[in-house]
């Protein structure tokens, strides 16, 4: 097994722990919402697989706490906290709907971010324009 | 071992249609393995369609993906049956348009057949016991040496192919199949409802998931029509697009690599073995 950058490490363990909530905040677990959610790990944050497997040890994204994963997109930069805004967004698009807890955990990531009005609103274009071209990674990891 | 037959004996009772099928593709297994994974593929769609009749008749007219993916947003079928019969919607499409297919392929999706038959059944017979004793191998016809080294060669490389596709599917999934995935979802939701009721305390008011969602829907759409975000929308658009190749790529050379292994190995069994008969796509 190849070494695993710490850095990239830490994105790929807060950006699931991030997915997840926003997956569980719609009250089940949707398929699609998972397979969006790890694709565009790997796409758009650059995530490898290694890194992705990683992540979702115990070790990693099991002793995470919601709290722990908002301090850690307080202190990334603002380009890659904004990505990470903008693929919940993109989840919650993954099945057209939306809940109260899944608004409250994009404003509470965006706050965290410290992202303003307009930086919000280009999360979500972003978001809306991604949810246009996924691929169901079913089909994509297997052909 | 046992002889291409009884496994499936089980669906008859259930499912006429599914079984004379799983049946079918038994049968072929090692004679005319395409055959085999075609005849699985129709049996999944069966089992799919007779499950959206019952429970989701808007999609009964989809084909056999959508229909598929439908029943696991709907939350009838579970993560492990839809990787089964993903599988095996996968490899029968690849038998249909001409891909090569080896027995060991068949024989696993036969095996995901039997463990899918069984849930089928406990599915459209809420309530149903289905005691099975278990997948049976049907032994080669004789003649066929099961030990020869083409034979392990295509072993191995299916073996290969599962563990990369098994590997490449958990790093893409969100939770690991270890996991106790119930526990923690609802660790995560006590985390979220804590997170609100702090929220609420501080004065912030209670949300109105709906109008948040149309607001920002609404938001979006005319940041869309504008000039400026229109020109940042199609720039991401590119990047995204680029970025999203860039894996399906990486995947498609996986897949590549190996149709071309397995070409090679069915091009050195029939060296050894000469196909003989036509294949059979009938019922």
């Amino acid at each position: 097994m190849n070494e695993i950058d710490h850095d990239a490490l830490e994105l790929a363990t807060t950006w699931f722990t991030a997915a997840r909530a926003m997956t569980v905040a719609a009250g089940h677990i949707d398929p699609s919402r998972e397979a969006t959610a790890g694709l565009y790990g790997r796409a758009i944050l650059g995530l490898n697989e290694e890194t992705c497997l990683a992540a979702k040890t115990p070790e990693q994204v099991g002793t995470r706490t919601l709290l722990d994963c908002l301090a850690s997109i307080a202190e990334m930069p603002r380009s890659m906290s904004a990505k990470l805004v903008t693929g919940i967004v993109l989840i919650a698009y993954a099945d057209a709907s939306m809940h109260p807890l899944e608004v409250r955990w994009t404003s509470s990531m965006a706050s965290a971010a410290g992202l303003t009005e307009s930086s919000f609103q280009a999360c979500c274009v972003n978001a809306r324009v991604i949810a246009l071209m996924m691929v169901d990674p079913h089909e994509e990891s297997h052909r | 071992m046992s002889d291409a037959s009884g496994n499936f004996d089980f669906l008859t009772k259930y499912d006429d249609r599914v079984a004379r099928l799983a049946r079918q593709a038994e049968r072929y297994v090692h004679t005319d393995p395409d055959s085999c994974l075609f005849k699985l593929r129709l049996m999944v769609e069966v089992m799919a369609r007779a499950l959206v009749e019952m429970q989701l008749p808007h999609l009964v007219s989809g084909d056999l993906s959508t229909m598929l993916r439908g029943l696991q947003r709907s939350g009838l079928l579970q993560r492990k049956e839809a990787d089964g019969m993903h599988a095996i919607r996968r490899e029968g499409n690849a038998a249909v348009h001409g891909e090569v297919a080896t027995t060991p392929v068949a024989m696993r999706r036969l095996r995901d057949a039997y463990r899918l038959g069984a849930w089928y059944c406990r599915m459209i017979r809420r309530g149903s016991k289905v005691n099975l004793p278990g997948f049976e191998p049907p032994s080669p016809p004789p003649g066929t040496d099961a030990q020869s080294q083409v034979r392990l060669r295509a072993e191995m490389l299916e073996a290969a192919i599962e563990a990369r596709r098994t590997r490449a599917r958990d790093a893409l999934m969100l939770f690991a199949d270890s996991e106790n995935i119930d526990a923690e979802a609802a660790r995560l939701r006590g985390e979220l409802e804590a997170l609100e009721r702090v929220a609420v305390a501080a004065g912030e008011p209670v949300i109105d998931a709906d109008l948040v969602a149309l607001v920002m829907a609404m938001d979006v759409e005319q940041i869309l029509e504008e000039p400026a975000w229109g020109r940042t929308a199609e720039e991401a658009k590119v990047e995204a697009e680029a970025q999203f190749n860039l894996v399906k790529m990486a995947f498609e050379e996986a897949e590549s690599g190996y149709r071309i292994e397995r070409a090679k190995i069915v091009d050195a069994m029939h060296v050894q073995h000469p196909p003989t008969g036509e294949r059979d796509t009938s019922e």
